[in-house]
């Protein structure tokens, strides 16, 4: 059974899967629920998306909305995110104040907080970029922090011992060292921040994946509305995709990374 | 007589023990050791053997007493880098190439790269590793982790080498191949010494003192010069006075740790 577990057929067992899934989800769609307005066949869905993608064109300014959106709310989680998660982990007084609203924000669902910071910040982009930025951040916060606590005592007594300075000991053990546990907590931010824009754009949207999918929901329309959710599915696999080289291209002492 | 390179007066380190009441760790440490001198500190487990070494690189504070180093009294770790720590677990950083990690106790030292990488290069090859300058810790065995690690403690051409059990997680084999590379290394640089160590046969072997702790709180309990001749090989271990001062040795410790109250309580 090994040989299942080595590279090419590993790359064969993912499509298989995909395959697979593709084959009932049509078989289910066509002869068990045999009812477009409730399931619609893959083919359907491709159908639908070749359409929108290159007949009428109607799917690109839902695209770049949401990843507009997406990309902004997800940026700042990092730039707020990473530093104030060190922070928290140099100063006990930071962490004493940060620490109640991260657990009680990171665990509030955060479609509650969607209708007042609508209210709030209007229907622009403010509110949706603050919706992914509540979903993201706290991952990332959370990651970077812990990151930085568990870096082994031995590092920094080394750092100590050859009498490094304190940049020296940031820059060269305590940031190497946390960046596999940033990393793992921008990919847990990466599923947030879609949900987060499918929240942000349910509300007062006129634009982007969310609101079409939502609109199609309300509308019966099956393939518009599956079109939407695999778009969001492949915006997550491209996420994916993307933190995984920069994973492999920061931490190259690691052989091997789970794929 | 050769001057004193190291000089360790009232030595005593003390915590705040779980009930308030102070925890003394190690105290009235006295020693004197010469330049180019092998000292091994050997005692039963938990006497403070490595706090002590942990003090005397300023890694932690003293309670009381000086640490001087070639007349100059140490404090903390903001003097000159005088002193190489080898760690008991290499502590390699796994994101550094063998190279890098003996690089990094001299970047940012006024040297220019390709000297600090000469110098590198330089102690790599002397611990046995040319050729594995490019290799990550994880692509290394123990023993070659350890040899790094001596490597990177060389590399800053300290006075003094402070080595904490650093064969202590290494199989027997292999222990004896390092303690004999060592051997060589140390007859190669002349380096003081102060090693830490719970094996006897160990600081037999390696050194020209060895100095016995009490248990805890840990205290000189007595001092003895290895009477054997160097080049030294495994075959000394057979040595009479080599099994002799091994015998005396073990009593002694053995006495510590009864006196502790038994080897269940160590």
């Amino acid at each position: 059974m090994v040989k299942f577990y080595c590279g090419n057929s590993r790359a064969i067992n993912k499509v298989l899967s995909i395959l697979c899934g593709l084959v009932l989800w049509h078989y289910l769609a066509t002869v068990i629920v045999a009812d477009t307005a409730f399931l619609v066949s893959p083919l359907a869905v491709v159908s639908k998306a070749y359409e929108m993608l290159f007949l009428t064109g109607e799917l690109y300014p839902h695209l770049f909305a949401s990843s507009w959106v997406f990309l902004y709310g997800y940026l700042l989680s990092i730039v707020v995110g990473v530093p104030l998660g060190f922070l928290m982990a140099f100063s006990p007084a930071v962490r004493d104040y940060v620490h109640p609203w991260m657990t009680t924000l990171y665990t509030t669902p955060r479609i509650a907080f969607a209708p007042v910071l609508l209210l709030w910040l209007g229907i622009g982009a403010g509110s949706k970029v603050a919706i992914v930025f509540l979903g993201c951040v706290f991952p990332i916060l959370i990651n970077s922090y812990y990151g930085m606590r568990v870096v082994d005592r031995e590092f920094v007594e080394l750092a100590r011992s050859l009498r490094l300075t304190r940049l020296a000991l940031f820059r060269k053990i305590l940031l190497p060292a946390s960046l596999p546990f940033i990393l793992s907590g921008l990919r847990l931010a990466l599923g947030r921040g879609l949900t987060g824009v499918a929240i942000a754009e349910w509300f007062g949207a006129t634009a982007g994946l969310g609101y079409l999918v939502y609109f199609a929901g309300q509308t019966l329309n099956v393939p518009v509305l599956f079109v939407g959710v695999t778009a969001f599915g492949l915006m997550g696999i491209i996420g994916f995709e993307i933190l995984r080289k920069i994973e492999d291209l920061a931490t190259p002492w690691k052989t091997s990374h789970p794929r | 007589m050769a001057p004193s390179i190291l000089e360790l007066k009232n030595l005593s380190r003390e915590v705040k023990g779980r009930n308030g009441e102070p925890f003394v760790i190690f105290r009235d440490i006295n020693l004197s050791v010469r330049d180019g001198e092998f000292v091994s500190i050997v005692g039963p487990s938990g006497c403070g053997k490595t706090t002590m070494l942990r003090v005397i690189n300023g890694l932690i504070p003293p309670s009381t007493g000086q640490i001087v180093v070639d007349g100059r009294e140490q404090s903390g770790t903001g003097g000159d880098l005088l002193m190489g720590f080898v760690f008991q677990g290499a502590a390699l950083l796994p994101w550094r190439t063998s190279l890098n990690n003996v690089l990094l106790g001299l970047e940012g030292r006024g040297k220019n790269p390709s000297e600090a990488r000469d110098l590198a290069r330089k102690y790599l090859d002397l611990v046995g590793l040319a050729g594995f300058e490019q290799h990550y810790p994880h692509e290394l065995s123990g023993g070659m982790q350890q040899r790094v690690n001596l490597a990177r403690a060389l590399a800053i051409e300290p006075k003094i080498l402070l080595m904490d059990e650093p064969f202590a997680a290494l199989d027997a084999q292999t222990r004896s191949f390092m303690q004999l590379e060592l051997l060589r290394i140390w007859s190669q640089t002349k380096k003081t010494v102060i090693f830490v160590t719970h094996m006897i046969a160990e600081a037999i072997l390696l050194s020209d003192r060895v100095v016995v702790f009490s248990h805890r709180p840990g205290t000189i309990r007595e001092e003895f010069r290895v009477p054997l001749p160097r080049p030294r090989d495994m075959e000394v271990k057979s040595d009479r006075r080599f099994v002799d001062l091994e015998n005396t040795l073990w009593k002694l410790i053995e006495e510590e740790v009864k006196a502790a109250g038994g080897f269940a309580r160590l």
